[in-house]
């Protein structure tokens, strides 16, 4: 993976800039106040604990989706399934904490966590198979299963899994399954900190153990590379990396489902509607695929949503002119060629090799 | 001589973080020359060029086109004053055709704002014809061969109106016949009035072909001169800066006991033709066994069954008392067998890993590089940059990628990797394809080391030079046999040749 560097850095500021004055344009030309929208903006993100935490609550499942992608990236594999393991791992999960009787809390958490993430990985199984045995491109099974999660969810709260007579729902989770919320009037809660550690897990088994090189021994950038003739080459079977990284990735996004599910909603309804594991990806790619950037970028972004749901509550700005800001964002941060201009002056050179990471 | 000046470069500075690719350096070449510009890898020879063809901005310097002084901003610019280059890696659509390829991005319109297909194909086959290239206009790139491939790249800088060729290492993925073929083409290029700039590290290439030769090591020019009054000892001496043995030392081997024994092998490529076709082979302890031949005879499918990629059809490989015909590569290299394969950027490495992650590709289970499944970095650290330092791989540290290094230090990088773990038996696959001098004669000097230190070695290679002066038995392969097994001292070069070309005694 590329190292972060102080062209990174500067990218990041360069694209900022950019999107500010983007912003600035268009929430003027809508007929409304960019400076009014900035205070709520940066309120809603960062002002006082109840938005503070939750713009950590919007963060959690995006950092385990920005992982998930990630793990599928540099295995080779483009995984864009996450969203749908995410569905199914919710549901599952929602399922287990009501089903599950005479537990204690610990047990009965990690029981339906355990489900979640296996559900998730289990969704995965089918697109990675199809990847290695039979050469199906798995960024088009796993877009056509991201669909048929969601008419499946929605089949099983509406029929199978349904208690409520009026409402298609399952029955709310028992006391024992709920992750704790920690601040009054805030959906935090303990999941967050289950998702940081996960994501500082992968960072440790990615970048420092044989298995993450063994995985990554195929794979590493921001093409799907499998399968490589590399690990192949060096007795690494790539078939059985691709593969796992694909359980692991739909895991995760599992995982992020059955936190959304014990956490905050702690039930599944019909309606309920994840768009984080789309979100995941860009994410992923802002942390430039590494877990670390991956819960920078996340919560980031976690306080830049819940700055958007306080514009749209406080002004006549709708929420989702911030979607398309940080997708503007995005692109220019991606435009590395902005900065290439600049290398030219030693200042920046300088800086540059200041901020590069550790060398080896 | 009063000749006229094409290109006049002068006092030009690059630097890119870390390096100084190039350092004052000035660059002359007549009108309707050959010119060679030669160096190591790394030397800065791309560098200066992609300056030239305004891909790159130098840091200092002027450039003269044709007399006048111009700034070359952009690609455009370049291509107006009558600049073509052809890249060391070539810019095709592999779907696209000759024609298609050439036309990109300046296709001829008809009437109806369409592309004219039929104006262009003809317009391609006339360039063709006037220049003695030969194109199927309808054969795909990803079907075509790897010389045609580089004359459709020639075709596009011609129909672009280039006066001013710039080839960066055309030979250097050429087989010696393509080579000929490219040489016949670039004299026919200078004839119609065209100049040549021609990018090598093959000094016999440079003697053959070039008016004049220009040599640059780490960045500075050493020295100008004429072919006809330079030899190939006194470039080589300058490229490296010391004085280089185009031979290599070694004594009389050795042979002890047999280590590799292959009985009637028989070998299917990726499309399913038989390639190897009944090869007996064998390689004691202590000597290296070349193979030499045209490529394409079915070398590459012989190297793949012997080192687990490909699955033999038919046969025996015994090694030491066992057959591996259809062993994993996995159980293979624990046996101790080093593979350098031909397939540098996709086989050998993965670019997108740093260099000490590739590194490690064959140690990163044992200790102390990990224990349990986790690294110790440190060592890993100190391991990689002991490699870095002891096979000489020109980066400022082993975090970098592979993708940033020259293709002469990506080779040293498998060749560290693949000879540092104390192999029994070496299968070295064109292991100096695309180095220079200095280089190709440390990876020699370290395969003879291997030997003389107990190791088998087999080399597998199209250089013919390279076979002759390294292996101590050599077997000629044509069409998937060995045709004949010679001593390197008593046969010729010419002899060799027809050895090759499928003639029996
Ligand atoms: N884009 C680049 N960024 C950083 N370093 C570069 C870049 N291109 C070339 N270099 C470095 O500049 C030096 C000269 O490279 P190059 O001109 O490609 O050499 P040559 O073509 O003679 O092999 C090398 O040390 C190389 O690593
Ligand atoms: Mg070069």
């Amino acid at each position: 993976m590329d190292k972060f560097s102080f062209k990174d850095v500067l990218v990041t500021v360069a694209g900022l800039f950019i999107t500010v004055f983007i912003a600035w344009v268009l929430i003027t030309a809508t007929g409304n106040n960019p400076s009014e929208v900035a205070k709520y903006l940066y309120e809603g993100g960062f002002k006082g604990t109840r938005n503070i935490a939750n713009s950590l609550y919007q963060a959690t499942p995006l950092i385990l989706t920005a992982v998930a992608t990630l793990v599928s990236f540099r295995v080779g594999m483009f995984n864009i399934g996450i969203n749908g393991s995410m569905y199914v791992g919710a549901l599952y999960a929602g399922w287990a904490g009501y089903r599950f009787t005479g537990l204690g809390h610990f047990s009965h958490v990690t029981l339906c966590i355990a489900i979640g993430m296996f559900v998730g990985a289990a969704w995965m199984l089918l697109p990675a198979l199809l990847r290695v045995y039979a050469g199906v491109s798995e960024i088009i099974s796993t877009i056509i299963l991201n669909f048929v999660a969601v008419l499946f969810v929605s089949y099983m709260a509406n029929g199978p899994f349904r208690a409520d007579p009026i409402a298609p729902a399952t029955p709310r989770i028992l006391e024992t399954a709920e992750l704790k919320q920690i601040f009054p009037n805030s959906q935090f809660n303990t999941g967050f900190f289950i998702a940081v550690f996960v994501a500082i897990l992968a960072h440790f088994v990615l970048n420092k153990t044989t298995f993450g090189y063994e995985l990554r021994s195929g794979g590493d950038g921001l093409v799907g590379m499998y399968p490589s003739r590399f690990s192949s080459y060096l007795g690494i079977p790539s078939d059985r990396s691709a593969i796992t990284g694909m359980l692991i990735s739909g895991a995760l996004g599992g995982l992020a489902g059955a936190i959304e599910v014990l956490g905050a909603v702690r039930y599944f309804f019909q309606e309920l509607e994840f768009n984080q594991g789309f979100d995941g990806i860009l994410i992923g790619i802002l942390g430039k695929l590494e877990p670390i950037g991956a819960i920078i970028a996340s919560l980031f972004y976690g306080a830049i949503k819940n700055g958007g749901f306080y514009v749209d509550y406080k002004t006549d700005v709708a929420r989702e002119i911030i979607i398309v800001l940080i997708s503007i964002l995005i692109f220019f941060v991606s435009a590395q060629k902005i900065v290439k201009g600049l290398e030219k002056y030693p200042i920046v050179k300088k800086l540059d090799s200041i901020f590069s990471r550790k060398k080896m | 001589m009063n000749k006229e000046i094409a290109i006049d470069l002068k006092n030009i500075t690059k630097a890119y973080p870390g390096v100084v690719a190039n350092k004052n350096v000035d660059f002359q070449v007549y009108k309707g020359e050959i010119h060679a510009l030669v160096g190591e890898n790394g030397a800065g020879k791309s560098t200066l060029m992609k300056i030239l063809y305004g891909i790159e901005q130098p840091d200092e310097g002027e450039i003269f086109v044709n007399g006048s002084s111009e700034v070359i901003s952009k690609v455009e610019t370049a291509i107006n004053l009558g600049i073509g280059m052809v890249h060391q890696e070539f810019t095709l659509v592999p779907s696209f055709t000759a024609p298609e390829n050439i036309g990109l991005g300046q296709e001829p319109k008809n009437n109806r704002g369409l592309v004219d297909w039929k104006g262009l194909n003809n317009a391609v086959m006339d360039i063709a014809k006037k220049y003695g290239f030969e194109v199927d206009p309808g054969l795909k790139m990803i079907d075509a061969s790897v010389g045609v491939q580089q004359r459709t790249e020639i075709l596009k800088t011609l129909y672009r109106n280039a006066n001013i060729l710039i080839l960066d290492e055309p030979t250097a993925v050429l087989t010696p016949q393509e080579t000929d073929e490219l040489f016949t083409v670039i004299r026919t290029l200078v004839d119609e009035g065209k100049t040549v700039i021609f990018i090598t590290h093959k000094l016999r290439e440079v003697m053959e072909i070039a008016d004049r030769v220009t040599v640059m090591r780490a960045g500075e020019v050493q020295g100008v001169s004429e072919t006809g009054n330079t030899s190939i000892t006194e470039l080589a001496s300058q490229m490296v800066g010391r004085e280089v043995f185009l031979q290599v030392k070694k004594d009389e081997a050795q042979p002890t006991e047999k280590i590799l024994d292959v009985q009637d092998l028989w070998v299917h490529d990726a499309r399913g033709l038989l390639a190897v076709k009944g090869i007996d082979l064998d390689i004691k302890k202590g000597e290296i066994v070349g193979i030499a031949g045209v490529e394409g005879n079915g070398q590459t499918e012989l190297v793949e069954a012997l080192t687990g990629l490909r699955k033999a059809s038919k046969g025996k490989v015994m090694y030491l008392d066992e057959d591996i015909a259809s062993s994993s590569p996995k159980n293979i290299r624990r046996k101790k067998i080093a593979h350098i394969p031909e397939d540098r950027t996709n086989t050998g490495l993965n670019t997108q890993l740093s260099i000490w992650e590739n590194l490690i590709g064959n140690s990163y289970f044992r200790k102390p590089l990990s224990s349990r499944g986790i690294f110790n970095l440190k060592k890993v650290g100190e391991h990689a940059n002991k490699l870095r330092e002891d096979f000489d791989i020109r980066a400022p540290n082993v975090s970098l990628k592979v993708k940033s290094l020259s293709g002469g230090n990506q080779q040293k990088v498998v060749v560290a990797r693949e000879l540092s773990e104390d192999p029994s038996l070496t299968i070295a696959s064109q292991p100096t394809r695309g180095v220079d001098i200095g280089n190709i004669e440390a990876i020699h000097e370290q395969l003879v080391q291997m030997r003389d230190e107990g190791g088998a070695v087999l080399l597998v290679s199209a250089e013919l030079d390279e076979v002759m002066a390294v292996a101590d038995r050599v077997g000629v392969m044509y069409e998937g046999q060995i045709v004949k097994w010679v001593n390197p001292k008593e046969v010729d070069q010419a002899q060799m040749g027809l050895y090759m070309a499928g003639v029996k005694d």
